[in-house]
């Protein structure tokens, strides 16, 4: 260890690219291709109380010409293989994302303040931090909610569970991959860097209700099973590691 | 008022967020931690969140922090506060927002002069197309080289 640094804990986080995406009998992921299985949609449905319907597409790259509802939140798909958040080793799938959209059954979009449904191709601002490039795969996941239901608190924390319960099985195949045949890994150190100046990050985020709110330290990176809402934890400021953070810490409810 | 289509931070930006990039590979910062602060509704627990905030900052002997912010309008309420109540014990605070020609300051105060505007937008408004006004690696920038300079003066 050098005496400038004192490394505390390491992620690591290996990436696997996928060149296709496509829809078959069962979950899996073949060399480059993630195959996705709808058979078990009706099932999630049938055990929810506000979601009407609930259908996923897959959207091809710069296929965005087409109608979009106002898009909740845009997902990658991760899962641990050793560890808990920020630590151990982590695989993400690069080259797809998963895209959550909104409406209700009589048409009102789901959102808090402004909506973004209308043509893709000009709802979506391609290649952010926060958005798929212009190159990967969009598995679009379009839930229609019961009347009036985009509002309720409850129904948008079940919309977010049923998305995670379909990214599960996409990540219980993720986990089971051959460690060797990543695309690319980085390591990740959560350490000090001694006598340097001393920075924190604060992030403001939302925390008062439906579309307006945040989960922390979900089970799975960027996941919502296992999370606690920040509404739930009166707001209060919560301290992450910069490898919690970047391992998926923080599931966006807006 | 609070978090539109286009400035709102969505959990794959999260994932790999240009502002920890930015601030982790810096060689001569310690990044001690990313505090998530949430926004509430009354004003009184705006500034109890905003307050708690600036308290976890002393208590840990920041040198400096950045404070960003996804929302505005209302949220501006909180962001001003926490950023004043850091300001006030004599941290070195930067800011990222987004401002625009739409979203000036419900609110301000002496410590918010450093804000790095992530507004990309032509009108300075927001747009409603996801991703547009969202914080990227130049904003990321502007904002450690604004922090870097206030804890020089300091």
């Amino acid at each position: 260890m050098s005496k400038e640094e004192k490394i505390f804990r390491r992620l690591v986080i290996k990436t696997y690219h996928i060149e296709n995406v496509c829809v078959a009998d069962k979950t899996s992921i073949e060399g480059n291709s993630l195959i996705i299985s709808l058979d078990k949609i009706d099932k999630i449905i049938s055990n929810t109380a506000y979601i009407k319907d609930l259908k996923f597409e897959i959207i091809q790259p710069r296929q965005h010409d087409r109608w979009t509802n106002s898009i909740m939140d845009i997902i990658p798909i991760s899962t641990k293989v050793l560890g808990k958040l920020g630590e151990g080793t982590t695989h993400t799938l690069t080259g797809v994302c998963v895209l959550l959209t909104g409406v209700d059954e009589i048409g009102n979009q789901v959102a808090e303040f402004g909506s973004s449904e209308g043509n893709l191709k000009e709802q979506l601002h391609l290649n952010r931090a926060g958005t798929p490039s212009d190159k990967d795969y969009i598995i679009s996941c379009n839930v229609t909610l019961r009347e009036g239901e985009g509002t309720n608190r409850k129904a948008i924390l079940e919309v977010h569970k049923v998305c995670d319960v379909f990214i599960q099985e996409i990540r219980d195949q993720l986990k089971k991959i051959d460690s060797k045949s990543y695309t690319e890994k980085h390591v990740f150190y959560d350490k000090s860097r001694l006598n340097k100046k001393k920075v924190a990050i604060v992030k403001q985020v939302a925390g008062q209700g439906a579309m307006y709110d945040n989960q922390i330290l979900p089970n799975e990176p960027s996941g919502y099973s296992g999370g606690r809402s920040i509404i739930d934890l009166g707001n209060a400021p919560v301290i992450l590691t910069p490898n919690e953070y970047r391992d998926g810490a923080l599931r966006a409810m807006t | 008022m609070g978090i539109g289509p286009s400035t709102k931070e969505t959990t794959l930006h999260h994932f790999r967020d240009p502002l920890l990039d930015v601030v982790s590979n810096d060689e001569d910062i310690d990044l001690v931690g990313v505090i998530v602060v949430g926004t509430p509704q009354h004003n009184e627990d705006k500034y109890f969140v905003g307050k708690r905030t600036a308290t976890w900052l002393e208590a840990i002997r920041v040198d400096g922090t950045i404070v960003s912010v996804d929302g505005w309008g209302n949220s501006h309420v909180d962001y001003a506060n926490t950023i004043e109540e850091i300001g006030k014990r004599g941290i070195p605070v930067v800011g990222l927002s987004f401002v625009g020609t739409q979203a000036n300051f419900v609110v301000s105060n002496q410590y918010m002069d450093t804000i790095v505007d992530f507004n990309k937008s032509k009108e300075g408004i927001e747009t409603e197309v996801v991703g547009e006004n969202n914080a990227n690696y130049l904003d990321a920038k502007k904002a450690l080289a604004f922090l870097k300079l206030k804890m020089r003066e300091d």
